[in-house]
């Protein structure tokens, strides 16, 4: 059992850790933006990480998984709508995996 | 629109993201019962970290005595997203105090920053980032109380497979970005693609993330140096 006073102390040090990743890019890009072109560069940054974490997630994906990645972009290009994607990758997961990772 | 229409904007426009973070408010309220965290402490720490994915990564090393310089790095890590969300955000949050957007800032966000960039010019991106994240974090708080008090009923059940709902979720925030982006998505589909290369070599998770998004910036540069002849 972890003591309180450690918990507590872990809870203010993760606060601040993450809280410093918020405003640090912002004031970096501050920095920065004088720089001619460098708004589009700065745009472009955030989807660049959500690749970094999606495409290996995908490459290592179980058979369901795929099916689910698959089922939520194919809804998100035809309707946009993130509940139906979402609700339809969960439900892939949860009912269709026993079945599709049985193999 | 005012500062404040455009954070009412953020909390009316959230009801999508609101329902995928409740997904992982009550799955980080049964996993922090089921580690023995105290129900206030799992509070607190929604209310004050306010990160999905941080806090999952700091509940993985969550035993006596606290690895307190792994859960920093680690956490670090993960979050470390949210420095090239800030970067994204740094020619829209003009006009206001450096005391507000350094408070407001702790209510940066994925889904409100990748939704207010679809947003008309006039919204305040701001306030709409800001009041997206209120919305988010009123879902992570309830949510995460849910989770709390209803871990027992899950104690049987196997929820492995929920760990790729993750994934799942940012992949309908990247079909945000490339639907609604002004430019073309080369940068993003490189990066994808050294992500891949780099993940077939074995590299470590962060060298992926610094590697992808280096790629990625790399190929943006190019485009605008094109563009502006």
């Amino acid at each position: 059992m972890v003591e309180a006073n450690a918990t507590l102390a872990a809870i203010a040090m993760i606060a601040v850790i993450v809280y410093l990743t918020r405003i640090t890019g912002y004031f970096i890009g501050l920095q920065l933006r004088h720089i001619r072109g460098i708004q589009p560069v700065l745009e472009a940054l955030p989807g660049c990480a959500f690749m970094a974490i999606l495409a290996p997630a995908v490459r290592q994906g179980s058979v369901s998984e795929i099916v689910a990645m698959t089922c939520v972009v194919l809804i998100m290009w035809r309707s946009n709508n993130v509940v139906i994607a979402t609700a339809t990758g969960m439900a892939v997961l949860l009912l269709g995996g026993p079945y599709l990772d049985a193999g | 629109m005012t500062t404040w229409q455009s954070a009412l904007h953020g909390v009316r426009t959230s009801g999508d993201y609101f329902l995928s973070t409740f997904i992982f408010g009550v799955m980080f309220g049964i996993t922090a019962a089921a580690i023995g965290i105290e129900n206030w402490h799992a509070m607190l720490m929604s209310a004050s970290v306010f990160t999905a994915s941080g806090q999952f990564a700091a509940l993985e090393f969550w035993q006596a005595p606290l690895p307190f310089g792994t859960i920093a790095l680690s956490v670090a890590l993960v979050s470390s997203r949210n420095l090239l969300l800030g970067m994204a955000m740094t020619h829209h949050f003009d006009g206001h105090s450096l005391r507000r957007r350094i408070v407001w800032l702790f209510m940066l966000n994925d889904p409100g920053v990748v939704n207010s960039f679809r947003m008309d010019d006039d919204v305040d991106r701001l306030g709409y980032v800001t009041g997206y994240g209120v919305s988010m974090m009123t879902s992570w708080l309830c949510s995460t109380f849910i989770g709390l008090n209803a871990a027992h009923w899950f104690a049987a059940m196997d929820l492995g497979a929920v760990d790729f709902a993750g994934p799942l979720v940012m992949a309908t925030m990247m079909m945000l970005f490339f639907k609604g982006s002004k430019s073309r998505p080369t940068p993003w589909i490189v990066a994808g693609v050294v992500a891949l290369v780099l993940f077939e070599l074995g590299a470590a998770d962060y060298l992926i993330l610094l590697g992808s998004v280096f790629a990625g910036m790399g190929v943006s540069i190019v485009q605008v140096r094109r563009a502006y002849g």
